[in-house]
């Protein structure tokens, strides 16, 4: 097991936006999470990654670190990576620095080498910039690799925020909203591109995604979220047809007596 | 060409030590009197300050206008181990520098919580807390200064006059900026730059974020500390609270804004060219003020990344345009 929590919780003033959760993940495994908007998705990896704190009771326990209160710089190192949904891309570096700061945890030398400017540090930087310029064209943005990062179009961002998460070498990957705004091709090709990553990699994936179809096609099985607790989980095909996920979704199911009922007022 | 590119590539020092070489003979080709020389020292505790500046303001984005009060402790702590000590300047230059660097820890733990103009007016307060210290302070000589710090000497060689005391100064200015340069390059410096972006992403990218926040800060305060104690040691040795105003500050940012922030020689640029207009508008000194305001305030406007990101941008889009054939317009 990869990453499990326990009584997960997490409010802000009287809003509980995640409540008493508890999440269990396998290796290798690639897990959906779906929920309408507010529902705790985003929370849910914020209190996982460690950039909020978890409420008193909550366990979170990841490739057998207790990470409840570890600090997100400390759980990055035990082989965590994320994307957020809204990029924080660092707009002002170029696109190599911004996937080669993604390698940071894996930086071999120490910092009064780097100091004093030793020959080997920069046989290293040098090895390091050839790797990540592997990962840059293996994603397509190799011809962009000298340019600032606010000057790509929307989906080569999403593809570079990706590649920087990749650049750690992650054991677990979560995707927050890969594919929010690209066009349906586009939509095809990065998930293309995930699978052939994960492939790679041999990562572990959970993604956030509104787009049902990208759930439904590439996940192994999905989780529901709806008002900070988890309603539904199994596979994708189990969690299409559960109730709890129709109403959260589309509203209530109605049987006909019901209809009628509400039909005649 | 190339071999040589490669070697340098490998082994960067050998660039500073050319440059060491070729500086070594400007005084003596190139200047015609002391004062060039005098100016020239400028130049240089101005770089090696503007060099920790880009340090912290450039690559970690932390917006900081107390450095000044960091230079002055640099000097005060070589001023006053002479008055009260007699010690030298190799012995003040190590110590300044360690004692600038606790100072700099100081000035850095507001970074933790604060951001932006909020930091700025704190460590804005920081250093002029210093200068009002030293400034009311007996043991510091008031506002009498310290005077007559002594010029340092080598094996019976005593650099007391301006050309003389260039070459200290030259080489603790290539020593600064070699070890400038080996820091912004590597992974510190771009876990600096990440930092500035965005702290948040960083820290979940594995950068340990306070950790490189109150780095900075010391590696500035360092370079800070050094300036300082060359400073204080320059002929003709003497040091008043009012050498380390809000005026220097803003011409340190000056600077670095010009030069351009978070550019490698951002520093290095801007305290050339600098300290140089300073030099031949001193005529004007009653406008001085504003010029370098203004400077400020259009550098930011119409070139956001000072001269350094100007003449780069026009390097990257020759290179662009040669490799895929087309045309990159922001």
């Amino acid at each position: 097991m990869i990453l499990k929590t326990k009584q997960l919780s997490k409010s802000f003033g009287g809003l509980k936006a995640i409540n008493k959760v508890d999440f269990e993940l396998q290796k290798n495994e690639i897990r959906g999470i779906i929920g309408p908007n507010g529902s705790g998705k985003s929370t849910f990896f914020n209190l996982v990654s460690g950039i909020y704190d978890s409420d008193p009771g909550s366990y979170i326990e990841f490739d057998g670190h207790d990470i409840t209160f570890a600090p997100p710089h400390e759980i990055a190192t035990y082989g965590l990576s994320r994307t957020f949904q809204l990029l924080r891309l660092y707009q002002d570096m170029t696109v190599i620095d911004n996937v080669m700061s993604g390698y940071h945890t894996r930086v071999p030398y120490k910092f009064f080498d780097a100091v004093i400017g030793r020959k080997k540090i920069w046989d290293q930087e040098r090895a390091i910039k050839e790797e990540m310029m592997e990962l840059l064209s293996f994603v397509g943005l190799a011809d962009y690799a000298e340019l600032n990062a606010s000057e790509l179009s929307g989906g080569q961002r999403r593809l570079l925020v990706l590649a920087r998460a990749i650049a750690m070498k992650p054991k677990l990957l979560m995707l927050d909203e890969p594919a929010a705004g690209l066009s349906p091709v586009n939509v095809d090709n990065l998930m293309k591109i995930i699978m052939q990553l994960k492939e790679k990699y041999g990562l572990t994936l959970i993604i956030i995604e509104h787009i049902l179809k990208v759930v439904m096609d590439t996940c192994n099985s999905v989780t529901v979220f709806d008002h900070g607790q988890k309603i539904a989980e199994g596979t994708p095909a189990q969690v299409k047809d559960d109730n709890a996920v129709i109403e959260a979704y589309l509203g209530k199911k109605m049987d006909d007596e019901e209809m009628r009922k509400a039909l005649a007022v | 060409m190339e071999k040589f590119k490669s070697i340098i590539r490998d082994y960067p020092f050998i660039a500073f030590i050319i440059a060491f070489v070729i500086l070594a003979f400007v005084p003596s080709v190139v200047f015609t009197d002391v004062y060039q020389s005098h100016l020239a020292t400028l130049i240089f505790v101005n770089i090696v300050v503007a060099a920790g500046l880009n340090i912290v303001k450039g690559y970690c984005g932390q917006v900081t206008v107390g450095h000044v009060g960091l230079f002055a402790v640099g000097s005060y702590t070589a001023g006053t181990l002479f008055l009260y000590l007699g010690l030298g300047f190799w012995a003040t230059l190590p110590i300044a520098i360690i004692v600038t660097a606790f100072f700099g820890v100081a000035m850095g733990i507001p970074s933790f919580r604060l951001e932006g103009p909020y930091l700025a007016l704190a460590t804005l307060g920081g250093g002029e807390a210093i200068r009002l210290f030293i400034e009311n302070g007996n043991f510091f000589r008031s506002t009498f200064g310290i005077s007559d710090i002594p010029t340092p000497s080598l094996m019976g060689y005593n650099f007391d006059s301006p050309d003389r005391y260039y070459f200290i100064s030259m080489t603790i200015m290539i020593i600064a900026v070699y070890f400038s340069f080996s820091i912004l390059r590597s992974g510190v410096g771009r876990a600096f730059m990440s930092i500035r972006e965005d702290p948040i992403c960083a820290a979940a990218a594995g950068i340990n974020v306070k950790k490189y926040k109150i780095l900075a800060f010391i590696l500035s305060a360092m370079f800070a500390g050094a300036a300082g104690a060359v400073y204080a040691h320059m002929p003709p040795g003497y040091i008043h609270p009012n050498n380390y105003t809000v005026i220097e500050m803003v011409t340190f940012l000056a600077m670095v804004v010009l030069g351009g922030l978070g550019h490698i020689w951002g520093g290095i640029i801007g305290a050339i060219v600098i300290t140089i207009v300073y030099d031949l508008t001193r005529p004007l000194y009653k406008y001085q003020l504003l010029i370098f305001g203004l400077t400020i305030v259009l550098t930011i406007l119409f070139m956001p990344k000072g001269l350094g990101g100007f003449i780069d941008r026009y390097f990257l889009e020759k290179r662009f345009k040669k490799k895929t054939g087309t045309e990159k317009t922001t």
